[in-house]
């Protein structure tokens, strides 16, 4: 499968849908917290200022402000780095957004090992376990710019709080731009028979650099890209292990209470079949080039298709 | 007796705002009544939960009550009306102080107050928005409620509302960072429709505020930080009536900050200035010996 580069991450196409809904919509408003140049949330603040607050450098106190704001009844849009919201600003969004169930939406931008070259205190290998723990919290991680376009607009539809999972660095095009996205759904980006890969954000294309090199040696991977991790398309899921009877779960994140975990488990329950799972293992990363990074610490496309290769000779 | 001690009656279910054509004398004196009624609802909750927060709600009765009954415009009947003010208690173990406001004001049935901290209450051991109507930002994680109460500012000044937001915090409280993060935002959006509260007991959990960590000159740090600065004894309800009333007028662009020198325990002569009743329950024979000290009070 080629793949397209695409031009822009999927951190600026969310903020791009930001500003262009801000047109029509006048009820939303944003905070930043002195990021503003790196989620791209200046480009709201260049047509609405009037609904634009900067409120420094301050996660906790922008996430606290920011459940002041959206307890009036306000939509209210948080920008910032996965790394900074998810795990220094968690209590302020588990007690005060989660459970009054506020409408606080979350750009969340350098998901995962995009920002590998800015070293671990950037990368947010984390932020998925934390969120997708929280009660009435949503999880959306679109793959390529048409998704994340998409997520804003299901973000802002969807009442109470939802976290979105941003990249830092321009991945591929995968989708047509009159592709419908939904709260809960999941696209087959792949066709297979003998072994579903179960993914998300921009493992996707790792995913699918895997499934073409699993062809070669005549297995047929399916792949499946889990935009909305919570919910999850449980159905699919199960439509497809039906079908191929082995799972690989690969992530950008610490395999530990990823989603591997979640669906592990899942299937272990509902439909019990050989699992392999695809994530940091119970690590740090390092700087370093992107590719380069995912290839160290076995996140990469042959690293998939090695596990899932394995999995697929011991499943007979 | 203390001064503001001595002049209570009976203690009633329902007190109405003050009318505004009151006389300022009058006015006090019907406000330090109220204060009794609100202290010992306190310690009766307390008591019923054998749990909660007694120290840091008894320090608050007066400029809670203030607030409550003269103040501030607020509509029980219609706890969502959009142009109420605002009150949050981001010393949110406190909150005994406010059930019994929202209580005595209508919000709740004063019966209800008993079913502090169990099963099925509304009145959650830290005050939650969802469960109560009067309730405007939940609380009890030190800071965030303060923090939230400089959002809910923010959403009037974008409204253009009239409505005042009090925010009531701890002087131990002030340790968290939140609170300068947020104070430096409401100076930044010019928040004149914030009054923060400083509720100076003197008293954290595990000791002095000086002991603890030195926070002092606390008025020096918030006018540093932009704030109008105002002081007042918190237990002289003529000074707190006076100084509140300053800060809810008050429309200078800048946000502020009362500094309310209070005493932990304030009302029940055992438990004043003591470390120990920061959020311990009396027994029976301590809850008969309080209620006769206010009993005295009233006298």
């Amino acid at each position: 499968m080629s793949l397209v580069a695409a031009k822009i991450p999927t951190r600026r196409a969310f903020a791009e849908r930001m500003t262009q809904r801000g047109e029509t919509d006048k009820e939303f408003v944003v905070f930043e917290s002195d990021l503003a140049k790196s989620t791209y949330s200046f480009l709201f603040k260049d047509k609405h200022p009037e609904r634009y607050f900067n409120m420094g450098i301050a996660e906790i106190g922008t996430v606290a402000a920011a459940a002041g704001m959206a307890a009036q009844g306000r939509n209210v849009v948080v920008c910032g780095y996965g790394v900074f919201i998810t795990m220094r600003a968690v209590e302020a969004i588990r007690s005060f957004i989660c459970y009054p169930h506020l409408n606080v939406k979350f750009l969340s931008s350098h998901g995962g090992l995009t920002a590998a070259i800015d070293g671990v205190t950037h990368q947010s290998t984390e932020d998925i376990a934390f969120m997708t723990t929280l009660p009435q919290m949503k999880v959306l991680v679109p793959a390529d710019t048409t998704a994340a376009t998409a997520a804003f607009d299901i973000a802002l539809e969807t009442p109470g709080p939802v976290f979105t999972r941003l990249m830092r660095d321009p991945m591929f095009d995968l989708y047509k731009p009159d592709e419908v996205f939904a709260l809960g759904g999941s696209k087959i980006v792949r066709k297979g028979k003998d072994v579903t890969i179960a993914t998300y954000g921009d493992m996707v294309f790792q995913s699918l650099v895997a499934a073409d090199e699993l062809a070669k040696r005549g297995i047929d991977a399916e792949v499946i890209d889990f935009y909305s991790l919570k919910p999850w398309d449980q159905a699919t899921l199960h439509e497809s292990l039906k079908k191929t009877r082995a799972l690989v779960v690969a992530e950008n994140h610490q395999k530990r209470n990823g989603f591997g975990y979640e669906a592990a488990v899942w299937t272990l329950l509902n439909c019990p079949v050989p699992t392999e799972l695809i994530g940091l293992e119970d690590t740090f990363a390092e700087s370093g080039a992107y590719q380069k990074t995912l290839e160290k610490f076995g996140l990469s496309g042959a690293a998939i298709a090695e596990k899932a290769a394995a999995l697929v000779s011991c499943k007979i | 007796m203390e001064k503001n001690s001595g002049i209570c009656g009976e203690a009633k279910d329902r007190y109405e705002k003050l009318p505004t054509d009151l006389p300022f004398d009058e006015r006090v004196a019907r406000l330090e009544e109220i204060a009794c009624a609100m202290r010992k609802n306190v310690v009766d909750m307390v008591y019923a939960a054998q749990s909660g927060h007694i120290g840091g709600a008894l320090s608050a009765a007066d400029f809670v009550t203030a607030l409550y009954f003269d103040l501030m415009d607020i509509k029980p009947e219609q706890p969502h009306w959009a142009d109420r003010d605002r009150f949050v208690l981001s010393k949110g173990h406190a909150c005994p102080i406010w059930y019994s406001a929202l209580a005595l004001r209508g919000f709740l049935p004063v019966e209800e107050l008993k079913t502090l901290r169990k099963n099925g209450s509304r009145l959650q051991g830290h005050p939650i928005a969802t469960y109560l109507p009067g309730i405007d930002a939940s609380t009890g994680s030190l800071g965030i409620g303060y923090a939230q109460a400089v959002g809910i500012a923010m959403e009037g000044k974008f409204l253009a509302k009239s409505y005042k937001v009090y925010a009531v915090l701890g002087d131990g409280e002030i340790n968290e960072g939140i609170i300068w993060e947020a104070s430096l935002a409401a100076a930044k959006y010019k928040l004149d429709n914030l009054v923060a509260i400083v509720d100076m007991n003197n008293l954290q959990l595990d000791g002095t505020v000086g002991e603890v960590m030195p926070t002092e000159p606390v008025d020096a740090k918030f006018r540093a930080f932009g704030f109008d600065v105002l002081t007042m004894d918190g237990h002289d309800m003529a000074d707190v009536l006076t100084t509140l009333s300053k800060a809810k007028h008050a429309h200078a662009g800048k946000p502020i900050c009362v500094l309310a020198y209070t005493v932990k325990g304030k009302g029940v002569d055992f438990m004043e200035h003591q470390l120990d009743w920061h959020g311990k329950a009396p027994n029976a024979e301590q809850y008969e010996k309080a209620c006769k000290y206010m009993e005295g009070a009233k006298a």
